[in-house]
Protein backbone atom coordinates (compact mmCIF):
# COMPACT_ATOMS: atom_id res chain seq x y z
CA UNK A 1 0.00 0.00 0.00
CA UNK A 2 2.81 2.84 0.90
CA UNK A 3 4.27 1.61 -2.59
CA UNK A 4 1.53 2.72 -4.79
CA UNK A 5 1.98 6.17 -4.64
CA UNK A 6 5.53 5.58 -6.41
CA UNK A 7 3.79 3.26 -8.71
CA UNK A 8 1.01 5.57 -9.76
CA UNK A 9 4.21 7.99 -10.38
CA UNK A 10 5.69 5.49 -12.64
CA UNK A 11 2.68 4.57 -14.46
CA UNK A 12 1.39 7.82 -15.41
CA UNK A 13 5.09 8.74 -16.26
CA UNK A 14 5.07 5.58 -18.89
CA UNK A 15 1.40 7.03 -20.28
CA UNK A 16 3.21 10.45 -20.59
CA UNK A 17 5.93 9.52 -22.51
CA UNK A 18 3.91 7.16 -24.43
CA UNK A 19 1.89 9.91 -25.61
CA UNK A 20 4.54 12.36 -25.95
CA UNK A 21 6.20 9.93 -28.36
CA UNK A 22 2.99 9.40 -30.15
CA UNK A 23 2.43 12.97 -30.78
CA UNK A 24 4.15 14.19 -34.02
CA UNK A 25 3.77 17.60 -35.64
CA UNK A 26 1.51 18.63 -38.27
CA UNK A 27 2.79 21.80 -39.63
CA UNK A 28 0.34 22.09 -42.56
CA UNK A 29 -2.29 21.94 -40.19
CA UNK A 30 -5.68 21.02 -41.45
CA UNK A 31 -4.90 19.75 -44.59
CA UNK A 32 -7.70 19.71 -46.92
CA UNK A 33 -7.74 15.97 -49.33
CA UNK A 34 -5.22 15.96 -52.12
CA UNK A 35 -6.72 14.12 -54.91
CA UNK A 36 -4.75 14.74 -57.92
CA UNK A 37 -1.81 12.62 -56.66
CA UNK A 38 0.69 11.28 -58.89
CA UNK A 39 0.98 8.32 -60.68
CA UNK A 40 2.29 5.31 -59.37
CA UNK A 41 5.23 4.31 -61.25
CA UNK A 42 8.77 2.29 -61.19
CA UNK A 43 10.20 5.25 -60.28
CA UNK A 44 8.02 6.17 -57.05
CA UNK A 45 6.96 2.90 -56.20
CA UNK A 46 7.47 1.80 -52.55
CA UNK A 47 7.45 -1.53 -51.35
CA UNK A 48 3.51 -2.67 -49.33
CA UNK A 49 4.56 -3.04 -45.61
CA UNK A 50 3.37 -6.34 -44.39
CA UNK A 51 0.20 -7.53 -42.94
CA UNK A 52 -1.30 -3.83 -42.96
CA UNK A 53 -3.58 -2.27 -44.52
CA UNK A 54 -3.55 0.67 -42.11
CA UNK A 55 -4.19 4.25 -43.48
CA UNK A 56 -5.99 7.08 -44.55
CA UNK A 57 -7.37 5.77 -47.78
CA UNK A 58 -9.61 7.36 -50.32
CA UNK A 59 -11.02 6.65 -53.92
CA UNK A 60 -7.81 6.00 -56.56
CA UNK A 61 -9.72 7.86 -59.34
CA UNK A 62 -10.99 10.75 -57.02
CA UNK A 63 -13.48 11.44 -54.70
CA UNK A 64 -16.48 10.44 -57.41
CA UNK A 65 -15.48 7.53 -57.70
CA UNK A 66 -16.64 5.81 -54.73
CA UNK A 67 -20.01 7.88 -55.04
CA UNK A 68 -21.46 4.83 -56.48
CA UNK A 69 -24.78 6.90 -57.50
CA UNK A 70 -25.66 4.25 -60.07
CA UNK A 71 -25.12 1.19 -58.20
CA UNK A 72 -22.37 -0.93 -56.88
CA UNK A 73 -19.64 -0.03 -59.82
CA UNK A 74 -19.22 -3.75 -61.42
CA UNK A 75 -22.79 -3.93 -62.11
CA UNK A 76 -23.94 -0.32 -62.54
CA UNK A 77 -28.24 -0.41 -62.56
CA UNK A 78 -28.07 1.70 -66.46
CA UNK A 79 -30.31 -1.19 -67.63
CA UNK A 80 -27.75 -2.82 -69.86
CA UNK A 81 -27.61 -6.80 -70.56
CA UNK A 82 -24.37 -7.59 -69.00
CA UNK A 83 -25.43 -5.52 -65.87
CA UNK A 84 -28.51 -7.67 -64.65
CA UNK A 85 -28.91 -9.30 -61.70
CA UNK A 86 -29.48 -13.32 -61.18
CA UNK A 87 -32.01 -12.69 -58.95
CA UNK A 88 -34.22 -15.03 -56.93
CA UNK A 89 -37.89 -14.71 -57.98
CA UNK A 90 -38.07 -13.56 -54.49
CA UNK A 91 -35.30 -10.75 -55.30
CA UNK A 92 -36.73 -9.60 -58.26
CA UNK A 93 -40.12 -8.86 -56.23
CA UNK A 94 -37.81 -7.32 -53.48
CA UNK A 95 -36.20 -4.86 -56.03
CA UNK A 96 -39.65 -4.19 -57.52
CA UNK A 97 -40.66 -3.08 -54.44
CA UNK A 98 -38.04 -0.60 -53.70
CA UNK A 99 -38.46 3.28 -55.08
CA UNK A 100 -35.10 4.14 -55.38
CA UNK A 101 -33.58 7.66 -56.57
CA UNK A 102 -30.89 6.41 -58.80
CA UNK A 103 -30.28 3.91 -61.32
CA UNK A 104 -32.60 2.90 -64.44
CA UNK A 105 -35.90 2.69 -62.39
CA UNK A 106 -35.58 5.87 -60.20
CA UNK A 107 -38.32 7.77 -58.93
CA UNK A 108 -39.47 11.08 -58.14
CA UNK A 109 -38.21 12.21 -54.27
CA UNK A 110 -41.48 12.25 -53.34
CA UNK A 111 -42.41 8.65 -54.27
CA UNK A 112 -39.11 6.79 -52.95
CA UNK A 113 -39.32 4.19 -50.04
CA UNK A 114 -34.97 4.31 -49.85
CA UNK A 115 -34.33 3.87 -45.99
CA UNK A 116 -31.06 6.10 -46.18
CA UNK A 117 -33.86 9.04 -46.92
CA UNK A 118 -34.90 8.59 -43.33
CA UNK A 119 -31.45 8.53 -42.44
CA UNK A 120 -31.76 4.90 -41.44
CA UNK A 121 -28.02 3.16 -41.09
CA UNK A 122 -26.92 2.05 -44.47
CA UNK A 123 -25.29 -1.00 -42.62
CA UNK A 124 -23.26 -3.86 -44.69
CA UNK A 125 -22.62 -3.92 -47.39
CA UNK A 126 -23.91 -0.66 -48.59
CA UNK A 127 -21.58 1.48 -46.44
CA UNK A 128 -19.22 0.17 -49.00
CA UNK A 129 -21.36 1.69 -51.82
CA UNK A 130 -22.19 5.08 -50.57
CA UNK A 131 -20.42 7.57 -51.36
CA UNK A 132 -17.04 6.01 -49.98
CA UNK A 133 -14.29 8.78 -49.78
CA UNK A 134 -11.89 9.24 -47.24
CA UNK A 135 -11.81 5.75 -45.15
CA UNK A 136 -9.65 5.71 -41.95
CA UNK A 137 -8.42 2.24 -41.75
CA UNK A 138 -6.57 1.43 -37.87
CA UNK A 139 -5.55 -2.33 -36.81
CA UNK A 140 -3.98 -3.99 -34.22
CA UNK A 141 -2.53 -7.28 -33.65
CA UNK A 142 -6.33 -8.12 -33.07
CA UNK A 143 -8.63 -6.13 -35.26
CA UNK A 144 -8.86 -3.66 -38.34
CA UNK A 145 -11.30 -0.91 -37.37
CA UNK A 146 -12.96 1.20 -40.75
CA UNK A 147 -13.87 4.54 -40.48
CA UNK A 148 -16.22 5.33 -43.01
CA UNK A 149 -16.98 8.98 -43.99
CA UNK A 150 -20.56 8.81 -44.94
CA UNK A 151 -22.35 9.58 -41.23
CA UNK A 152 -19.34 8.88 -39.08
CA UNK A 153 -20.17 4.90 -38.99
CA UNK A 154 -17.35 2.24 -38.43
CA UNK A 155 -17.03 -1.31 -37.85
CA UNK A 156 -14.65 -3.74 -36.55
CA UNK A 157 -13.07 -6.76 -38.30
CA UNK A 158 -11.60 -9.20 -36.03
CA UNK A 159 -7.77 -10.76 -36.78
CA UNK A 160 -7.49 -12.66 -33.80
CA UNK A 161 -8.30 -16.38 -35.33
CA UNK A 162 -12.38 -15.99 -34.11
CA UNK A 163 -14.33 -18.18 -35.89
CA UNK A 164 -17.41 -16.43 -38.21
CA UNK A 165 -21.16 -17.22 -36.46
CA UNK A 166 -23.17 -19.75 -37.97
CA UNK A 167 -26.16 -17.94 -39.46
CA UNK A 168 -29.23 -19.18 -38.14
CA UNK A 169 -32.98 -18.16 -38.31
CA UNK A 170 -33.14 -14.87 -36.37
CA UNK A 171 -29.46 -14.08 -36.34
CA UNK A 172 -25.94 -15.78 -35.67
CA UNK A 173 -25.23 -18.40 -33.39
CA UNK A 174 -21.61 -17.84 -31.26
CA UNK A 175 -21.17 -20.16 -28.60
CA UNK A 176 -24.42 -21.80 -28.64
CA UNK A 177 -25.85 -18.75 -28.07
CA UNK A 178 -28.39 -17.48 -30.81
CA UNK A 179 -27.05 -13.68 -30.88
CA UNK A 180 -29.08 -10.34 -32.84
CA UNK A 181 -28.85 -9.63 -36.50
CA UNK A 182 -26.63 -5.86 -36.55
CA UNK A 183 -26.60 -3.55 -39.33
CA UNK A 184 -23.05 -4.48 -39.98
CA UNK A 185 -22.86 -7.83 -38.85
CA UNK A 186 -20.28 -9.74 -37.62
CA UNK A 187 -16.62 -9.61 -39.53
CA UNK A 188 -13.92 -11.77 -39.16
CA UNK A 189 -10.57 -11.54 -41.26
CA UNK A 190 -7.45 -13.57 -41.90
CA UNK A 191 -4.37 -12.50 -43.57
CA UNK A 192 -3.90 -15.01 -46.99
CA UNK A 193 -0.74 -13.45 -47.89
CA UNK A 194 1.70 -10.76 -46.34
CA UNK A 195 -0.32 -8.18 -48.43
CA UNK A 196 -3.93 -9.64 -48.33
CA UNK A 197 -6.49 -9.78 -46.28
CA UNK A 198 -9.99 -11.77 -46.85
CA UNK A 199 -12.99 -10.81 -44.82
CA UNK A 200 -16.09 -12.57 -44.15
CA UNK A 201 -19.21 -10.67 -43.20
CA UNK A 202 -22.47 -12.21 -41.66
CA UNK A 203 -25.17 -11.89 -39.74
CA UNK A 204 -27.11 -8.60 -41.03
CA UNK A 205 -29.77 -6.71 -40.89
CA UNK A 206 -33.16 -8.09 -42.57
CA UNK A 207 -34.20 -6.97 -46.42
CA UNK A 208 -36.74 -4.57 -45.10
CA UNK A 209 -34.59 -2.52 -43.27
CA UNK A 210 -31.46 -2.28 -45.60
CA UNK A 211 -30.52 -2.18 -49.04
CA UNK A 212 -27.53 -3.11 -51.39
CA UNK A 213 -26.96 0.16 -52.54
CA UNK A 214 -28.75 3.49 -54.17
CA UNK A 215 -30.74 1.91 -56.67
CA UNK A 216 -32.91 0.02 -55.08
CA UNK A 217 -30.79 -3.57 -55.18
CA UNK A 218 -31.82 -6.01 -52.46
CA UNK A 219 -29.82 -7.48 -49.69
CA UNK A 220 -31.44 -10.12 -47.20
CA UNK A 221 -30.45 -11.20 -43.65
CA UNK A 222 -28.89 -14.65 -45.68
CA UNK A 223 -26.04 -12.88 -47.30
CA UNK A 224 -22.57 -13.59 -47.32
CA UNK A 225 -20.31 -10.89 -47.99
CA UNK A 226 -16.41 -11.75 -49.24
CA UNK A 227 -14.10 -8.67 -49.03
CA UNK A 228 -10.64 -8.57 -50.09
CA UNK A 229 -8.42 -5.96 -49.33
CA UNK A 230 -5.09 -6.54 -51.34
CA UNK A 231 -2.57 -4.00 -50.87
CA UNK A 232 -0.76 -3.59 -54.08
CA UNK A 233 1.85 -1.34 -52.78
CA UNK A 234 2.30 1.33 -50.27
CA UNK A 235 0.29 3.75 -51.32
CA UNK A 236 -2.49 1.65 -53.11
CA UNK A 237 -4.89 -0.62 -51.97
CA UNK A 238 -7.53 -2.43 -54.05
CA UNK A 239 -10.76 -3.12 -52.22
CA UNK A 240 -13.09 -5.97 -53.91
CA UNK A 241 -16.12 -7.01 -53.01
CA UNK A 242 -18.67 -10.20 -53.86
CA UNK A 243 -21.93 -11.05 -52.47
CA UNK A 244 -23.60 -14.62 -51.97
CA UNK A 245 -27.33 -13.97 -51.08
CA UNK A 246 -29.08 -17.04 -51.77
CA UNK A 247 -32.52 -15.44 -50.67
CA UNK A 248 -32.17 -12.83 -53.25
CA UNK A 249 -29.56 -13.93 -55.76
CA UNK A 250 -29.43 -17.42 -57.29
CA UNK A 251 -25.42 -17.35 -57.36
CA UNK A 252 -22.95 -14.60 -56.17
CA UNK A 253 -21.38 -11.84 -57.71
CA UNK A 254 -18.94 -9.40 -57.60
CA UNK A 255 -20.06 -6.06 -56.64
CA UNK A 256 -16.92 -3.71 -56.86
CA UNK A 257 -13.05 -4.00 -56.88
CA UNK A 258 -12.44 -0.23 -55.82
CA UNK A 259 -8.86 1.01 -55.89
CA UNK A 260 -7.64 3.38 -53.36
CA UNK A 261 -4.90 5.42 -52.88
CA UNK A 262 -3.48 6.13 -49.57
CA UNK A 263 -3.65 10.47 -48.55
CA UNK A 264 -1.81 11.70 -45.78
CA UNK A 265 -2.43 10.68 -42.40
CA UNK A 266 -3.14 14.07 -41.24
CA UNK A 267 -6.05 14.97 -43.93
CA UNK A 268 -9.01 16.51 -42.23
CA UNK A 269 -12.49 14.75 -42.87
CA UNK A 270 -15.21 17.13 -43.48
CA UNK A 271 -18.53 15.84 -41.87
CA UNK A 272 -21.21 14.02 -43.96
CA UNK A 273 -23.97 13.35 -41.82
CA UNK A 274 -27.65 12.45 -42.68
CA UNK A 275 -29.17 14.50 -39.79
CA UNK A 276 -33.22 14.11 -39.99
CA UNK A 277 -33.99 18.16 -39.29
CA UNK A 278 -31.53 19.12 -42.23
CA UNK A 279 -33.39 16.39 -44.25
CA UNK A 280 -36.44 17.98 -43.59
CA UNK A 281 -35.00 21.32 -43.98
CA UNK A 282 -34.12 20.49 -47.78
CA UNK A 283 -37.34 18.49 -48.35
CA UNK A 284 -39.11 21.90 -47.02
CA UNK A 285 -37.52 23.97 -49.19
CA UNK A 286 -36.56 21.63 -52.28
CA UNK A 287 -37.43 18.33 -52.52
CA UNK A 288 -40.91 18.40 -51.99
CA UNK A 289 -41.21 20.98 -54.81
CA UNK A 290 -38.93 19.13 -57.64
CA UNK A 291 -41.65 16.48 -57.10
CA UNK A 292 -44.18 18.32 -57.62
CA UNK A 293 -45.61 18.82 -54.02
CA UNK A 294 -47.00 21.53 -51.86
CA UNK A 295 -48.00 24.35 -53.40
CA UNK A 296 -45.53 26.08 -56.29
CA UNK B 1 -42.88 29.03 -65.53
CA UNK B 2 -39.63 31.14 -66.49
CA UNK B 3 -41.05 33.05 -69.23
CA UNK B 4 -40.13 36.86 -69.16
CA UNK B 5 -37.17 36.04 -66.55
CA UNK B 6 -34.01 37.82 -67.04
CA UNK B 7 -32.48 34.81 -69.03
CA UNK B 8 -29.29 34.65 -70.81
CA UNK B 9 -28.30 31.54 -72.99
CA UNK B 10 -24.87 30.41 -72.24
CA UNK B 11 -22.66 30.63 -75.85
CA UNK B 12 -20.03 29.08 -74.44
CA UNK B 13 -19.64 27.40 -71.09
CA UNK B 14 -16.83 26.76 -69.12
CA UNK B 15 -15.05 23.47 -69.36
CA UNK B 16 -15.70 21.47 -65.83
CA UNK B 17 -15.13 18.15 -64.94
CA UNK B 18 -18.44 16.75 -63.66
CA UNK B 19 -18.70 15.63 -59.77
CA UNK B 20 -20.23 12.40 -60.21
CA UNK B 21 -21.98 12.39 -56.90
CA UNK B 22 -25.67 10.85 -55.52
CA UNK B 23 -28.12 13.11 -55.41
CA UNK B 24 -29.82 13.26 -52.12
CA UNK B 25 -32.78 12.96 -54.27
CA UNK B 26 -31.79 11.26 -57.87
CA UNK B 27 -31.68 13.02 -61.06
CA UNK B 28 -35.36 11.85 -62.40
CA UNK B 29 -36.45 14.98 -60.72
CA UNK B 30 -34.40 17.10 -63.46
CA UNK B 31 -34.47 18.40 -66.61
CA UNK B 32 -31.43 16.63 -67.86
CA UNK B 33 -29.27 18.87 -70.27
CA UNK B 34 -31.24 22.12 -70.09
CA UNK B 35 -29.52 24.82 -68.74
CA UNK B 36 -30.87 28.26 -67.24
CA UNK B 37 -29.22 31.11 -66.64
CA UNK B 38 -29.98 33.65 -64.19
CA UNK B 39 -28.93 36.95 -62.35
CA UNK B 40 -30.26 37.73 -59.07
CA UNK B 41 -29.81 38.66 -55.57
CA UNK B 42 -28.69 36.02 -52.70
CA UNK B 43 -31.16 35.69 -50.24
CA UNK B 44 -29.94 32.69 -48.05
CA UNK B 45 -27.14 30.19 -48.62
CA UNK B 46 -27.43 26.99 -46.56
CA UNK B 47 -24.73 25.13 -45.79
CA UNK B 48 -25.81 21.84 -45.03
CA UNK B 49 -26.77 18.30 -45.46
CA UNK B 50 -27.73 16.45 -47.14
CA UNK B 51 -27.39 19.96 -49.71
CA UNK B 52 -26.33 23.11 -49.66
CA UNK B 53 -29.11 25.35 -51.17
CA UNK B 54 -28.67 28.56 -52.59
CA UNK B 55 -31.94 31.14 -52.77
CA UNK B 56 -31.95 33.93 -55.16
CA UNK B 57 -34.34 36.39 -56.10
CA UNK B 58 -34.34 37.19 -59.74
CA UNK B 59 -36.44 39.57 -61.10
CA UNK B 60 -37.87 39.10 -65.02
CA UNK B 61 -38.60 41.63 -67.61
CA UNK B 62 -42.21 42.30 -66.56
CA UNK B 63 -40.50 43.36 -62.83
CA UNK B 64 -42.15 40.53 -61.42
CA UNK B 65 -39.63 39.12 -58.79
CA UNK B 66 -39.24 34.99 -58.33
CA UNK B 67 -37.15 33.37 -56.01
CA UNK B 68 -35.31 30.09 -56.95
CA UNK B 69 -33.84 27.73 -54.96
CA UNK B 70 -30.15 25.86 -56.21
CA UNK B 71 -29.08 22.87 -54.84
CA UNK B 72 -25.83 21.76 -54.28
CA UNK B 73 -23.96 18.75 -53.29
CA UNK B 74 -23.05 18.72 -49.22
CA UNK B 75 -20.20 20.82 -48.12
CA UNK B 76 -17.83 18.26 -47.63
CA UNK B 77 -18.27 17.12 -51.92
CA UNK B 78 -18.39 21.16 -52.74
CA UNK B 79 -15.74 21.91 -50.67
CA UNK B 80 -13.03 20.74 -52.80
CA UNK B 81 -14.33 22.87 -55.62
CA UNK B 82 -14.33 26.18 -54.06
CA UNK B 83 -17.51 26.03 -52.09
CA UNK B 84 -17.63 27.57 -48.76
CA UNK B 85 -19.76 28.47 -45.85
CA UNK B 86 -19.12 32.01 -46.69
CA UNK B 87 -19.12 32.30 -50.32
CA UNK B 88 -22.51 34.07 -50.22
CA UNK B 89 -24.32 36.41 -48.14
CA UNK B 90 -27.48 38.01 -48.47
CA UNK B 91 -27.89 41.27 -50.69
CA UNK B 92 -24.58 39.60 -53.23
CA UNK B 93 -25.61 39.69 -57.28
CA UNK B 94 -24.69 36.43 -58.73
CA UNK B 95 -25.08 34.83 -62.16
CA UNK B 96 -26.35 31.34 -61.36
CA UNK B 97 -26.42 28.54 -64.10
CA UNK B 98 -29.19 26.00 -63.15
CA UNK B 99 -30.32 22.56 -64.28
CA UNK B 100 -33.92 23.12 -63.80
CA UNK B 101 -36.47 20.60 -62.53
CA UNK B 102 -38.79 19.19 -64.87
CA UNK B 103 -42.04 20.53 -63.37
CA UNK B 104 -41.20 23.73 -64.08
CA UNK B 105 -40.98 25.17 -60.48
CA UNK B 106 -38.50 27.67 -59.88
CA UNK B 107 -35.83 25.09 -58.84
CA UNK B 108 -32.77 23.47 -59.93
CA UNK B 109 -29.17 22.34 -59.31
CA UNK B 110 -25.84 24.49 -59.28
CA UNK B 111 -23.75 23.86 -62.21
CA UNK B 112 -22.07 27.41 -62.22
CA UNK B 113 -21.98 30.52 -59.80
CA UNK B 114 -20.27 33.91 -60.94
CA UNK B 115 -19.91 36.42 -58.26
CA UNK B 116 -19.89 40.22 -58.83
CA UNK B 117 -16.23 40.02 -59.36
CA UNK B 118 -16.12 37.78 -61.90
CA UNK B 119 -14.97 34.76 -59.47
CA UNK B 120 -16.93 31.66 -60.73
CA UNK B 121 -17.47 28.58 -58.79
CA UNK B 122 -18.27 25.65 -60.77
CA UNK B 123 -20.25 22.82 -60.41
CA UNK B 124 -21.77 21.90 -57.51
CA UNK B 125 -24.18 19.06 -58.68
CA UNK B 126 -23.36 15.69 -60.80
CA UNK B 127 -24.71 17.42 -63.39
CA UNK B 128 -21.60 18.54 -66.13
CA UNK B 129 -22.13 21.85 -67.32
CA UNK B 130 -20.15 21.39 -70.69
CA UNK B 131 -22.93 19.73 -72.23
CA UNK B 132 -24.05 19.47 -75.99
CA UNK B 133 -27.44 19.92 -75.44
CA UNK B 134 -28.19 23.69 -76.31
CA UNK B 135 -29.76 25.56 -73.76
CA UNK B 136 -33.05 25.96 -74.36
CA UNK B 137 -34.30 29.47 -72.58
Amino acid sequence: MRMLPGVLVVLVGLCVAVETSAQNSSPGGWLTPQWDKPRITDANRKPAPRRSIAGMWGPADGPGAGTQAQGVPAKPNNGKPENQLPYTPFGLELYRSHKALEGVDAVLPSEDNDPRNRCEPLGMPRENHYNVRLTQIFQDDYKVAILYHYDNRWRIIWTDGRELPKLVDGGVEIGGEVRERRFFGYSVGRWVDDNTLEVQTVGMMPDDRVWLDSTGRPISEQVRVTETFRRLDYDRLEWSETIDDPKVYTRPWETMKLPMRLHDPRTDVMEYYCSPSEQENYNKLFGNGASGKGAP
Amino acid sequence: MTRGFLITSIAAVTLLIPLRVAAHHGSAAFDTGKRVVLKGTVTQWVYSNPHCLLSLEVTGADGQVVRWIAEGQAPNVIFPVGYRKDSFKGGDQVTLTVEPVKNGRPLGRILQVVLADGTKLGAASSAPLNTSVPPSQ
